[in-house]
């Protein structure tokens, strides 16, 4: 199996988390992350923030853009 | 993979159905229940797009006086969330192109140098143990922030409402290529940014060493400094 250079493992490193890989580049790219650790690195750190981007639920609705956002659809809503 | 995280409760397509239904049998009730339930995402991607809040507030009343006045034209192929961030993205950017904001187009589809990490130290085997979920998510929302429009959207759409890179290139006008570079960038940006902030509040003492040849190679320095090396 060829090594894969760093650059080409990062640039799989979006097919490799959204799961659009080969089963032979996957098994490449996973070879190439077990010999390499600044590779390893970012992977690992890719992943976990992937989940942390989820689990965090960012931006939440300010309290007054939300209470604003009913009281406009109410006006909109009673006048249809 | 992040997909599975995403998704919402399965029966909750199910119940936007429900509540498709009755708004559409005259039930104005129902509406408000969809919009409580969907406010949060349509705030978010409006907010991605435009990056302003009271831009994104504008664009996201708008979102839904829109989808109320044309909730017959929903289709039931796609998804609601679907079909409901599509008018959302559009409505961002038509706010965004009236502000005639310069949209920094200056991509090439490989990656570049200043795009190479330069962290490489080891995260925490769980950092969200780390923090509350509120200091956790001050962190993610300043590094999202810091990120410019074509890579905040593209993150936004694909990492944290789990649309596909095909999706998201969509309802951007965007192609695929385009999408899928931006997207890779965004998260390596968005790596280097959370590595920083993670390293500079990670709390003192509670360091946590993933690799046992990291504790191996900061106990031999500690080993050193004891022995007056």
């Amino acid at each position: 199996m060829r090594m894969l250079s760093c650059e080409e493992v990062l640039a799989n490193l979006s097919n490799y988390f959204d799961d659009e890989c080969s089963a032979e580049l996957r098994a490449q790219l996973e070879d190439h992350i077990s010999k390499c650790r600044r590779c390893r690195v970012v992977f690992d750190s890719t992943g976990k923030m992937l989940k942390i981007l989820v689990d965090v639920e960012p931006f939440e609705v300010p309290l007054a853009v939300s209470a604003r956002l009913y009281s406009r659809l109410q006006e909109v809503l009673s006048e249809e | 993979m992040p997909e599975a995280a995403h998704e919402r409760k399965p029966d909750a397509a199910e119940e936007d159905l429900r509540l498709i239904e009755r708004v559409l049998s005259g039930d104005r009730q129902a509406f408000g229940a969809l919009v409580r339930s969907h406010e949060r995402r349509v705030f978010r991607v409006t907010l991605a797009v435009l990056g302003q809040v009271e831009d994104a507030e504008d664009a996201m009343q708008e979102t839904f006086i829109k989808a109320y006045r044309h909730l017959s034209q929903f289709r039931r192929e796609s998804r609601f969330t679907t079909w409901l961030t599509r008018i959302a993205v559009n409505e961002a950017l038509q706010k965004r192109q009236a502000r005639k904001e310069h949209v920094s187009l200056d991509e090439s589809p490989a990656i570049q140098n200043q795009d190479f990490p330069r962290r490489f130290e080891p995260w925490a085997a769980d950092p969200e143990k780390l923090y509350t979920k509120q200091e956790l998510r001050d962190l993610v929302e300043k590094a999202i922030c810091s990120l410019s429009g074509i890579y905040r959207e593209a993150l936004i759409l694909c990492d944290v409402e789990g649309m596909s890179a095909k999706e998201a290139a969509d309802v951007l006008e965007v192609n695929l290529l385009a999408l899928k570079s931006r997207l890779l960038r965004a998260r390596l940006m968005m790596r280097e940014a959370l590595c920083t902030s993670l390293e500079q509040r990670r709390p003192f003492g509670r360091k946590v060493f993933d690799t046992a040849a990291d504790v191996k190679s900061m106990m031999g320095m500690m080993l050193m400094r004891v022995a007056g090396r």
